[in-house]
């Protein structure tokens, strides 16, 4: 099963659309610097607080159009996740796994790349957004709640890597 | 003819995108995302939360600064663009004013805002005003259209300020209005820094 697109436009406000979703229009530039900005508040907390307003928004995403599709057997739900995280414009996903956790790669990523393109490689990751992107899906595809799993970038294309690769462990 | 707003809103409003075989939207000589605006609203929300007080302005500097470099380098790709080029550049007769009218046109376009140009003084000062805008729906305290005040300061600085790359920090935007707080529409005024 594939993922199903529903792109609108609200007349009066210009509001975009996904699947029901108001959806808005952003560049590398925007997340790179909020990824920034999220490390230089490592103080408070501030990575972890982009993992999970990512997790809980993108949950939403899934929950919903899980609900309206019917029955999907967990794979599928992992391939319908990956489908929304390139038709975000986030990157190429691979993700694998059970409910006691598993892995994720990407093979393309918007935010390492774009990161590349903006200030070149750096020695540590730097995706938690995608982090958070891949615990919503685990939680989705197993229908488990909010923060089950936890996620772990191992190695990030920014640090010059082939490919990114995370590990999923049941939280 | 100078730059019809509704005109080039519609012709623009009709672009749509989604990432290609790679996951990725490569457009305007950046990388686009397409990311809910719950995501977008919420983290700024959280993310002022946390902050403590003696931080928040660096916080809020931060938003407005992400926002900023991104309309900088993504609102030169489009006002370069092959679209751009078909929907506004027709209509150009007025330099840079026009130009900034179309970009106004593009962020209704594209979902920004709803929102156009209700005073400007070329290369001084410009007031906008914004009926709609998806930051008005975020939780927090006092006026918070971050992204609005960075993308708005950009685009003065693409038609006012030293050609892009130079041009950048010339012009600061700041917001007076807002729907988040109650007010009828959001204001936001561009002056030199």
């Amino acid at each position: 099963m594939s993922l199903e697109l529903n792109f609108s436009l609200d007349d009066k406000t210009f509001r975009n659309f996904l699947n029901g979703h108001p959806v808005v229009r952003h560049s590398h530039h925007y997340l790179c610097l909020i990824t920034k900005l999220v490390e230089d508040l490592s103080d408070i907390g501030g990575p972890q607080i982009l993992a999970e307003v990512v997790e809980d928004s993108i949950r939403t995403v899934l929950d919903d159009y899980f609900q309206q599709q019917g029955t999907l057997s967990e794979d599928e739900r992992m391939r319908i996740g990956e489908a929304y995280f390139a038709t975000f414009g986030l990157g190429k996903m691979a993700a694998s796994g059970d409910r006691t956790g598993g892995e994720v790669r990407l093979q393309r990523s918007h935010l390492d790349e774009g990161w590349r393109m903006k200030w070149g490689e750096r020695d540590r990751p730097v995706n938690y957004l995608a982090c958070g992107f891949a615990a919503a899906l685990f939680g989705a595809a197993f229908g488990l709640p909010a923060r089950s799993f936890a996620v772990t970038e191992q190695e990030g294309m920014v640090m010059g890597a082939p490919e990114s690769r995370f590990i999923v462990r049941a939280a | 003819m100078t730059v019809m707003r509704d005109t080039v809103v519609k012709s623009l409003a009709k672009v749509t995108v989604q990432g290609d075989e790679n996951g990725l939207i490569p457009e305007y000589e950046v990388l686009v995302n397409l990311l809910p605006v719950a995501l977008l609203n919420s983290f700024a929300e959280r993310i002022m939360a946390a902050a403590p007080p003696e931080r928040k302005a660096e916080v809020e500097a931060g938003l407005v600064r992400a926002a900023y470099e991104c309309g900088y380098h993504t609102g030169c790709g489009i006002i370069t663009s092959e679209s751009f080029n078909e929907a506004v550049m027709p209509m150009v007769t007025e330099g840079a004013k026009d130009i900034l009218r179309g970009a106004y046109a593009a962020f209704t376009a594209w979902g920004w805002a709803k929102a156009g140009i209700v005073q400007l003084k070329e290369g001084e000062r410009m007031v906008i005003r914004a009926f709609d805008y998806y930051e008005a729906d975020s939780g927090g305290e006092g006026l918070r259209a971050y992204m609005f005040r960075g993308l708005s300061q950009a685009f003065f600085d693409l038609a006012y300020a030293d050609p892009y790359p130079d041009g950048m920090d010339t012009y600061v935007c700041q917001q007076t209005k807002g729907l988040e707080v109650g007010d009828p529409y959001g204001e936001f005024i561009v002056t030199k820094k």
